[in-house]
């Protein structure tokens, strides 16, 4: 940064100044909070859906995370279809983000974004473009978590 | 229609997960080793991490279910392992299943209820027990 400065003129040291001067300070706390309330309520969803496989389905506390996960993600998908998710994501940022229906967020945001340039090479071949990085991070981490997870059973350490 | 007959107690399952229910222990089969079933669910309950216990005696099997104090989710295992071994010192001849999953509270809940109130016999009960083992057995 302080390079950067050096290389500048003085009249772009003082547009820098003048710059800082009006810049509008980002409201970090209050997004924090808007952020927290969402993504909380976000999951008191989930955790209510989880509740309902249990007590209507045969799933258990270990494996009702399935239906619940696909079913955030079937709602999130169907309201950023509608515009609602859009919106709450201008609101709650990284709130609506962060939780799993994010994921489908970004996965039909980019199929809608890309519907002109057809169904194969617009839709098809951009619906991953932002959720991809997802899944391949995260089987990869997951490989490797369960490897270090093997490795230290065989080892005895666990 | 169907929750007019279900009578006061069928309240008890509906709103297992959110609070606290203590279901009286149960025996698949009429008096037998009810008392065992008692003090078991005493030595279950004298758990510090322990709030909510339903133990369910079957022929072969004795289910013990309980929810877990929210700080300590943290130790499941470590609580499961702790009572494993205490249950199975003081009572070497009994087989039991041990689980702190909410499906298995629930049902163990249902079948204490549906027992009671006669709408099940004791060979059906017994099967729907053996089910709910199972089931337990299933996820490990």
């Amino acid at each position: 940064m302080a390079s950067k400065q050096k290389n500048m003129t003085p009249q772009q040291q003082k547009y820098q100044q003048l710059q800082q001067k009006h810049e509008l300070k980002r409201p970090v706390l209050k997004n924090c909070i808007k952020a927290f309330w969402v993504g909380g309520l976000i999951c008191a969803v989930g955790q209510a859906i989880s509740y309902f496989y249990i007590y209507f389905f045969h799933f258990t506390e270990q494996n009702v995370g399935n239906p619940t996960v696909a079913t955030m993600v079937f709602l999130s998908m169907l309201l950023t279809g509608f515009g609602v998710y859009d919106r709450l994501g201008q609101f709650a940022g990284a709130g609506s983000a962060v939780p799993v229906t994010g994921f489908g967020n970004a996965v039909i945001s980019a199929a809608i974004e890309h519907r002109t340039e057809g169904f194969v090479l617009g839709v098809g071949g951009n619906m991953f473009k932002l959720a991809g990085s997802v899944i391949l991070f995260g089987v990869f981490s997951a490989f490797v978590v369960a490897l270090i997870k093997t490795l230290l059973g065989m080892w005895g350490v666990l | 229609m169907s929750s007019c007959s279900q009578g006061p107690n069928e309240k008890d399952s509906q709103l297992a997960l959110m609070k606290t229910v203590n279901p009286n222990p149960t025996v698949t089969e009429k008096n037998k080793g009810q008392d065992k079933v008692e003090k078991i669910e005493k030595e279950v309950e004298s758990f510090d991490e322990i709030y909510d216990v339903a133990v369910v005696k079957g022929k072969k099997d004795t289910l013990v279910v309980y929810k877990v104090k929210h700080m300590q989710r943290f130790n499941m295992k470590e609580i499961e392992k702790d009572l494993n071994k205490t249950l199975e010192k003081k009572y070497p001849k009994e087989n039991f299943t041990v689980s702190s999953d909410y499906k298995i509270f629930l049902e163990a809940v249902r079948l204490v209820e549906r027992k009671n109130n006669g709408s099940l016999s004791d060979k059906q009960a017994e099967k729907r027990f053996n089910e709910i083992v199972k089931m337990s057995s299933d996820m490990k």
